[in-house]
């Protein structure tokens, strides 16, 4: 529940990371996960992960923040790829007892391999966000080409995504000064069930009105359907271009490692 | 249910990111030609509600604890996929970019189980058992669309070579069936809920207040 105000908390630091123009942090991000997710080298993926943390080590972010991020995302997909060794086939190298249950030398390889893509996927999405507002994403992911009108969609939400989390973390407070506990045995199931439906009907209702007097705000403001919304022209600059380079450059010699080294 | 990245191969993921990217274009054009102006701030402000909804863990009888999607509740209530379509992709590209949440080259595969897959289930089975009775109604197009979008998950994960296809059925189904039962009685809690505050705001096909709910 507090995750999203330390991202954007995390997001306003000052740093030389922080100053680059979001488009060139959201491509290059991008781009480092494409690379990430097509490579088949455990090595080539050791040196993005350290390359990203090198870059959040200089983006100011707190390591301890960024680590307990990376560490809270992977559970689902960790689950997935520590399966693997026991169902992928290839050359058995161990047999548990009565024989039911077998570990293979490329199992242990595939489920090494996705966990690793899946770490650098997750740092370079940390790395992202918590080094570019929300707000900032959007409006570069405009600037890139997506649609106006799914753009304002996603700014709206955004700027409503804290709302809602404070309401629902007040709705759950009040909840918790008259002892109601989700988790708690002491009431029936069904009880518990229907309370939490309650809550998320309530949500639903403030989101439901809060969007009926944000549109009110809107017509006030001259809002109509072919309003777009004012985004200022932002140049790049040799920072932006240097630090893109820097990223290409890591991306080109792995792959160029990976061909005649590796 | 998020699919992260590198589960799925970059050529898999680039046929659920074109499918996804159709689906948006649809449920877009399914905005402009169908709602009012207002409506449209009205969806985004509500998929921060539907961000925060999914936020919130529900307990489940044997221990762990799992969340709402809401894609049936939204298609039901707004009287069409498309509506769970657009809100469900705004939900995911943001969990998947704000939060790695769901990876980035698995978004498409994310929006086409979550969003499509789970608003035309939800929406269409709906529309099939209502003449059965709207709660019934209610609460098997949220499990259906919890289920379904589960299955289909199976199926992306087991064609990318990640899971086997019958272990990743039964397990996901498992699983999902549990899920699924909770998405039905809360979309239900929820529907009932609104329709004794706001009926105003519910699509007329679900409203206690019209007949065409009751057919």
């Amino acid at each position: 529940m507090e995750g999203i105000s330390e991202i954007d908390r995390e997001a306003q630091k000052e740093s030389f990371i922080h100053n680059l123009d979001g488009r060139i942090k959201l491509i290059s991000a991008m781009l480092i996960i494409i690379y990430a997710v097509s490579s088949t080298s455990i090595v080539i993926l050791a040196i993005m992960e350290l390359y990203l943390l090198i870059l959040i080590s200089i983006s100011n972010i707190t390591p301890k923040y960024a680590i307990k991020r990376i560490a809270l995302i992977i559970p689902f997909g960790g689950l997935i790829a520590l399966i693997q060794p026991f169902f992928q086939p290839g050359t058995v190298i161990w047999t548990g007892p009565f024989g039911w249950l077998h570990i293979t030398d490329y199992g242990l390889f595939f489920g090494a391999l996705l966990l690793s893509r899946m770490v650098v996927a997750i740092t370079a999405i940390v790395f992202l966000s918590s080094s570019t507002s929300m707000q900032d994403l959007v409006a570069s992911a405009q600037r890139l080409g997506v649609p106006h009108q799914l753009a304002m969609l996603l700014n709206l939400t955004v700027r409503y995504l804290f709302f809602f989390y404070d309401q629902l973390e007040n709705i759950l407070n009040a909840q918790s000064t008259r002892c109601f506990d989700i988790f708690s045995n002491k009431t029936s199931y069904k009880w518990r069930l229907r309370k939490v439906g309650e809550t998320i009907t309530m949500m639903f209702l403030r989101a439901f009105e809060q969007g009926e007097n944000v549109y009110l705000s809107m017509m006030s403001r001259g809002y109509s359907e072919n309003t777009r919304t004012y985004r200022a022209k932002t140049s790049l600059d040799s920072k932006d271009y240097m630090f893109f380079s820097g990223t290409l450059l890591v991306i080109l010699s792995l792959q160029l490692a990976n061909m005649f080294v590796l | 249910m998020h699919i992260p990245d590198g589960f799925i191969p970059l050529w898999q993921c680039a046929i659920y990111w074109f499918i996804a990217i159709v689906a948006i274009g649809f449920a877009l054009r399914w905005a402009r030609e169908n709602l009012d102006e207002k409506n449209i701030p009205l969806l985004a402000v509500l998929a921060a509600g539907i961000f925060a909804i999914q936020a919130m863990n529900v307990p489940i009888p044997w221990g762990t604890s799992g969340h709402m999607v809401g894609a049936a509740l939204i298609a039901i209530i707004f009287f069409s996929p498309w509506a769970a379509v657009l809100v469900l992709s705004i939900v995911l590209i943001l969990q998947g970019l704000i939060f790695g949440d769901g990876g980035m080259t698995a978004l498409g595969a994310n929006i086409v189980n979550m969003g499509l897959i789970g608003g035309f289930v939800g929406f269409y089975a709906y529309k099939v058992l209502k003449g059965v009775g709207r709660i019934p109604a209610i609460f098997l197009a949220g499990w259906a669309s919890i289920f379904l979008a589960a299955i289909a998950c199976a199926i992306e994960m087991a064609w990318a070579g990640t899971f086997p296809l019958a272990e990743g059925i039964v397990f996901m189904g498992l699983y999902h069936a549990v899920i699924g039962v909770i998405e039905g009685v809360i979309s239900v809690v929820v529907i009932l809920g609104i329709d004794n505050v706001r009926p105003d705001l519910l699509a007329d096909w679900v409203s206690s207040s019209k007949k065409e709910a009751l057919q």
